[in-house]
């Protein structure tokens, strides 16, 4: 492998990785936001419902 | 904002992603298929179509938004959260292009120089910007509330912007191995054929489309992390909420010790 393919491999690579890995990073959050959303709503009702 | 909100993607950042992709595409045809090789640095020169364009990404693009979403926060009339996370997200992508402009700046060099590496004022100064913007993620990470976060990291970044003249100029500061404009002179006259010209040219609008989706991806993430440690912070005051009512409660309830029960 030349230096040019190995530059153009490592560059696009590297950047399609870290394209891939921000996707799924996303992904995991949007996941754990749509799972936490309704635990606060769920949490929080009882709480601010407390007669005493 | 409800998730859904956060959620939410604009048509027009697919669009960018696309155009992004498209323009690499072509890029990466035309400088390794199209364009002849160059009369003193053979094949070679066909890393310079993504040599400096990655630089330029890790350099100016980086430091603009960065610096200048820092600056927009700390200024008291424009202080959002949304430029913080803006300058976090352009830091981090900023950190790959610029381990990216190391690494294809070393294979570049090893063959034309006859080194990988060497302590030269335009490679130090990179280094040391890749160096400082890792500094500036794990700064990131330590816990503290989100408005005394985002104003520590707006003075790093501030900080770490200082380096990007000192790249800039480094090869005009010092007698360095890094040569200075190859393609274009200080008059804008373009030294090589238009097809190497035009190759060029996309590959500075292709890595610059990419930075834009990349950004605005790890934007998200930001908002989206930010949003979670708010959720979580809200369930571990409404659960602490709920422990001193009910201690409240009991205390209430609790039957009053009269005199001579022993109690001190």
């Amino acid at each position: 492998m030349s230096y040019v393919d190995a530059g153009y491999a490592i560059a696009l690579g590297s950047l399609l990785v870290y394209a891939v890995s921000l996707v799924l990073r996303r992904r995991r959050w949007e996941r754990a936001l749509r799972m936490s959303e309704p635990a606060v709503e769920a949490d929080a009702a009882p709480a601010g419902s407390e007669p005493s | 904002m409800s998730a859904q909100t956060m959620i939410r993607r604009p048509s027009w950042f697919t669009v960018v992603g696309v155009l992004g992709v498209v323009a690499m595409a072509f890029t990466v045809w035309l400088g390794l298929w199209i364009t002849p090789p160059d009369q003193f640095q053979g094949n070679l020169a066909r890393l310079l179509y993504i040599h400096p364009a990655i630089a330029t990404v890790a350099l100016y693009w980086v430091g603009l938004v960065a610096a200048g979403g820092s600056l927009l926060y700390l200024w008291p009339r424009t202080r959002s959260l949304f430029w913080d996370r803006l300058a976090a997200a352009s830091v981090e992508v900023g950190a790959v292009f610029a381990a990216l402009t190391l690494v294809t700046g070393s294979l570049w060099g090893r063959p034309v120089w006859g080194v990988w590496w060497t302590w030269d004022a335009r490679l130090t100064s990179t280094a040391l910007l890749l160096l400082l913007e890792i500094g500036y993620l794990a700064l990131r990470r330590v816990p503290a509330d989100p408005a005394i976060r985002a104003r520590r990291c707006a003075v790093a970044a501030l900080l770490i912007a200082i380096d990007i003249p000192i790249v800039h100029f480094s090869v005009d500061w010092w007698n360095t191995l890094h040569q200075g404009g190859t393609f274009i002179d200080p008059g804008f006259q373009i030294h090589a054929s238009p097809s190497m010209s035009w190759t060029f040219l996309l590959g500075f609008v292709a890595f610059s489309l990419l930075f834009v989706w990349f950004l605005g991806v790890r934007y998200q993430v930001e908002v989206l992390q930010d949003a979670i440690g708010d959720q979580e912070l809200e369930v571990s005051l409404s659960e602490r909420w709920s422990e001193d009512t009910d201690l409240v409660g009991a205390a209430a309830s609790a039957p009053t010790p009269g005199p001579g029960t022993g109690a001190p």
